[in-house]
């Protein structure tokens, strides 16, 4: 079914063959994935990609080949097919790659889990490979069940901030302890996502922070703030856009590298331990960048006790220049 | 009701016993300036009972606070009744590297 809808070529890199059949089935549908096992010398490996005389549109590489293997792997690709989307995914049974070279390669990171199906039965790397063959970004309202409430504020002063959260809480209600822990990571998300939007991503033209974090401030006449979120039950997702679009993407995977270091030092405005908070409490983090114009961020999560934190993430950065 | 940041101090046991009110943010930056100078012993017990939200600016000053009492003041510094978000925030963030979680 999803061959039909999505016929064109994925090249799929792998680092052998049980690399190969452990992400088989979670790619299951897609009639046009061409793989290639890493073969013993580098020259080997370019002249059998170029020899298959193929245009992919995505190239979809195995954290086991790159970057610890073959950390060439995603410049030789971007030589090969400049115009391909690339995506390195990781299961998440295996270590998670260094981010300081994904930074450098600014690649597309996803964390998989074979369990991770949604309601369709469609796994969280098929949907994935969907929306960059779609080159559509991630929605809020695919998140959540059918039919969910999108509650959406459009923030005035920085003020408004916990009148937002407040909101935000009254919509999960139950006493469960899952319920109550995922009223205070969703109490911490917001709060990070405005901080972000009200002090992070306004900049001058040099790129200097405009406002210090805590200081109080009013919306500018054509500043937009939106937070949007909506929760079913079980799932809640969320999502902020600023009209600012300063967000660089090295600048998102530089700031997740060095407080996973704990090198961010203790300075709350300059070290992107928001962000870094954002991305360790969402199942996956989304960032969108119309560079100038305006960044989406956004994520879910879930009602979960069973939570862990030292548990590898993933996350998808996409700029978009139209 | 009032949500302000708030500290209180006290002795107890020959340890500092400092008590930390409602949600620690920019808001909370001039009194975890001020803490360190209140502490008086070499085992100082923070309690978070009562503690709301943390956000990234509030565990950039406890670092800076805890820091500062363990370099300066050379004394140990625990941790009490965090709940879970805090909990794990705090590991994440390199708080515990500083101070001790005490269950």
């Amino acid at each position: 079914m999803i061959s039909a809808v999505y016929p064109q070529t994925i090249l799929a890199l792998f680092s052998d063959s049980s690399d190969e059949a452990a992400f088989a089935p979670l790619m299951e549908g897609f009639s046009g994935v061409i793989s290639i096992k890493n073969p013993a010398e580098q020259k080997l490996f370019v002249t059998e990609i170029t020899s298959l005389c193929i245009e992919p549109l995505l190239v979809i590489i195995s954290s086991r080949l790159y970057p610890e293997a073959r950390p060439e792997t995603v410049s030789a690709v971007r030589n090969i097919f400049p115009q391909a989307e690339i995506l390195l995914v990781t299961l998440d049974s295996d270590p998670v790659p260094p981010l300081e070279q994904l930074a450098v390669d600014r690649v597309r990171h996803l964390l998989v889990s074979p369990a991770d199906e949604n309601r369709e039965g469609i796994s969280s790397l098929q949907e994935a490979i969907i929306k960059l063959l779609m080159k559509s970004p991630w929605k809020l309202l695919d998140c959540v069940k059918p039919g969910t409430r999108v509650h959406e504020i459009r923030l005035n002063s920085s003020e408004e901030k916990e009148t937002l959260i407040l909101m935000l809480e009254n919509v999960i209600t139950g006493d469960s302890p899952e319920m109550e822990f995922l009223r205070q990571r969703a109490a911490l998300l917001a709060d990070e996502m405005v901080e972000n939007a009200l002090y992070g991503a306004p900049r001058d033209a040099e790129g200097r922070k405009l406002y210090s974090k805590g200081q109080f401030r009013v919306m500018k006449e054509n500043e937009i703030i939106h937070f949007r979120f909506a929760f079913d039950g079980e799932t809640l997702a969320m999502e902020i856009t600023d009209g600012w679009g300063t967000l660089v993407p090295e600048m998102v995977i530089d700031y997740l590298a060095r407080n996973q270091d704990h090198m961010a030092g203790e300075s709350g405005d300059t070290g992107g331990r928001g962000l870094f908070i954002i991305w360790k409490f969402l199942d996956h983090l989304h960032v969108n960048i119309r560079p100038g114009m305006q960044t989406v961020l956004g994520g879910q999560i879930k009602a979960d006790v069973s939570l862990d934190c030292e548990a590898p993430k993933g996350f998808t950065i996409s700029t978009n220049y139209l | 009701m009032d949500n302000s940041f708030k500290i209180s101090v006290s002795n107890i046991n020959n340890s500092d016993y400092i008590e930390l009110h409602s949600n620690i943010d920019a808001s909370a930056e001039k009194q975890l300036q001020k803490l360190p100078y209140m502490v008086k012993n070499k085992v100082v017990r923070f309690d978070f009972s009562k503690a709301g939200r943390i956000n990234s600016m509030g565990i950039a000053l406890l670092l800076r606070c805890f820091r500062q009492i363990r370099e300066e003041k050379d004394a140990e510094i625990f941790l009490k009744d965090l709940n879970t978000t805090n909990a794990m925030l705090f590991k994440m963030t390199g708080v515990f590297l500083l101070a001790s979680h005490e269950k």
